[in-house]
């Protein structure tokens, strides 16, 4: 290319050269002296923060929002690992998938369809039976038996789905609405979220205690008409208090013996919403599982209930009500999910 | 004349008998039809809570209102339609934000208060209408999974003026102003509603 034809015109002068490299190189090195200056000015200790927008702005919410804080690094994760059943796999449920629950082998059990089916190894679907309409939830007894609750009874099955028992649960006025049941030794505790307490049951359906109603409210609260509870292996009855936004611990007799949680918004250890956690489960180790809606997520707390590890919402559906969680032998977490109908398992990596 | 009916002539009677009923059923529906009152309302399965019901409606302040279903309500301390759940928490960690625009939701304790836990408490929220716009807002806040869904709008007949030229019904994106009838009901102006000129 010709240097005249862009170039600046040759000088008479002997300066010319000099003046033709800074006429040059000026563009260049004013670039580099702003990005400098911008660059010292953003990187400067204690500089000024980025303006925020007013709150008389066009686009200021109504409200100020609570301060974000950095989501802290927790000393667990975990990776979904598995999809056992989901769409287009084998046992896929197409209208409903209400209860999850582990065997003492870690085949999943899942109520859904309005059956129960059973997946051993990973997710072949071993078998399958019939259990009552709205079939609300299902636990498994380490002898393998199988509880199901439906509104105002409980049904027991073998595991390969005989019918061996079963029992209308709550008071003739006020049948129980059976959000949740656990197969405990001989006996069949039972969530009655209509009278807001947990129903100890032998296998005959004789009402042997009650658990939950010796506090100041005569119940838990629950504002979402729904009550979990999972069992340790010491016997303790860890319960989801949705409306308190706490996990109630309770021996058999009924006895209070912890909590913990409380309502925000804005640390990851606290239960956000009107009513959560709305799902428990134990860890063998002592640890607990809980499952929040709306931030549909799920978390897991030590045995001191610091929060150890956060599956976060991009794992569920939004719109989730529940997310029934249960852990197996190994400490790896399976969910289900039933707005998606999704079983899946997460492992720590 | 023959004692003994004749097959033709049970024939003939039993089909009288059956367009005489037949008859009168029609009749009973019509006059049943007749003294109904085909009413707007609002689909609360349809309805998106979108605002447009309170500007759309003819009359300055809005036929539509929000209502609480308390069958349905959770009776919450913390009600995601009552307070803004985003709003900055107060000294015990409590939004301080409402929902409402209007401050129309109200809420008392019901049953035995427990003024040193509030958690032991629950709340019945009810509607001030005189307030309310029906921007629904606390609708929308309201619809599961957040909350139990128990708030929906309604077009209240003691306002709806039945100009039958129904802005909300033109206007909603989501159809979900339907016509109803209702028997015996019937539609009156509020006191001090004026439709827009």
């Amino acid at each position: 290319m010709d240097e005249n034809e862009t170039g600046p015109a040759p000088d008479a002068t002997g300066d010319a050269p000099r003046e033709r490299v800074s006429a040059r190189w000026l563009p260049i090195a004013s670039v580099v002296g702003a990005v400098g200056v911008v660059a010292a000015a953003v990187l400067r200790p204690g500089g000024a923060p980025p303006a925020a927008p007013s709150a008389g702005s066009p686009g200021a919410a109504p409200h100020v929002p609570p301060p974000a804080q950095p989501a802290p690094a927790l000393p667990q994760r975990y990776a979904r690992t598995t999809v056992v059943v989901g769409p287009g796999k084998p046992g896929e449920f197409r209208r409903s998938l209400s209860g999850l629950a582990l065997g003492p082998h870690d085949a999943i059990y899942a109520l859904g369809d309005d059956e129960v089916r059973v997946f051993e190894g990973a997710g072949r679907l071993a078998r399958t039976w019939k259990v009552p309409e709205k079939a609300t939830c299902l636990a498994v007894a380490s002898d393998l038996r199988v509880g199901v609750g439906s509104s105002g009874r409980v049904d027991l099955y073998s595991d390969t789905g005989v019918h061996s028992g079963g029992f209308a649960a709550g008071t003739r006025d006020k049948p129980a609405d059976v959000t949740a049941i656990r197969l405990v030794r001989d006996e069949v505790l039972v969530a009655d979220a209509a009278a807001r307490v947990i129903r100890r049951y032998d296998l005959r359906g004789t009402e042997r205690g009650v658990i939950g109603d010796k506090n100041k409210t005569g119940g838990f609260m629950l504002p979402n008409r729904s009550l979990d509870f999972d069992v340790d292996r010491s016997g303790v009855v860890h319960a989801t208090d949705t409306g308190r936004h706490q996990v109630t611990s309770w021996t058999l007799d009924g006895t209070m013996v912890a909590s913990f949680g409380k309502f925000g918004m804005t640390k990851p250890e606290d239960f956000v919403g009107c009513c959560n956690p709305v799902n428990v489960a134990v860890v063998p180790d002592g640890s607990i599982v809980t499952a929040e809606k709306m931030v549909a997520r799920v978390k897991v707390y030590g045995k001191d209930r610091t929060l150890l590890a956060l599956i976060g919402p991009e794992n569920f559906d939004p719109m989730c009500w529940h997310i029934y969680v249960a852990v197996d032998s190994t400490g790896r977490i399976v969910t289900a999910d039933p707005e998606r109908r999704t079983i899946a398992v997460f492992e720590r990596s | 004349m023959s004692e003994t009916t004749t097959r033709r002539q049970f024939i003939d009677r039993t089909c009288r008998v059956i367009g005489l009923t037949a008859l009168g059923g029609a009749a009973g529906l019509l006059a049943r039809r007749a003294s109904a009152h085909a009413v707007f309302q609002v689909d609360p399965v349809k309805c998106t809570a979108c605002d447009l019901c309170r500007t759309s409606c003819v009359l300055s302040l809005s036929a539509v209102k929000a209502v609480n279903e308390f069958s349905k309500c959770g009776y919450c301390r913390l009600c995601p339609a009552y307070m803004d759940v985003t709003s900055q928490p107060d000294e015990k960690g409590i939004p301080s934000g409402k929902v409402c625009p209007q401050d129309a939701l109200k809420r008392r304790v019901v049953g035995r208060e427990d003024p040193d836990d509030p958690n032991n408490n629950y709340y019945e929220y009810t509607v001030d209408e005189a307030r309310c716009t029906g921007c629904g807002k606390c609708v929308k806040a309201c619809k599961p999974p957040a909350g139990n869904g128990s708030l929906r709008l309604e077009i209240r007949y003691d306002r709806c003026v039945g100009c039958n030229e129904c802005g909300i019904l033109v206007t909603c994106p989501s159809t979900a102003i339907v016509r109803v009838l209702t028997p015996g009901l019937s539609p009156t102006a509020a006191p001090g509603g004026e439709p827009h000129a």
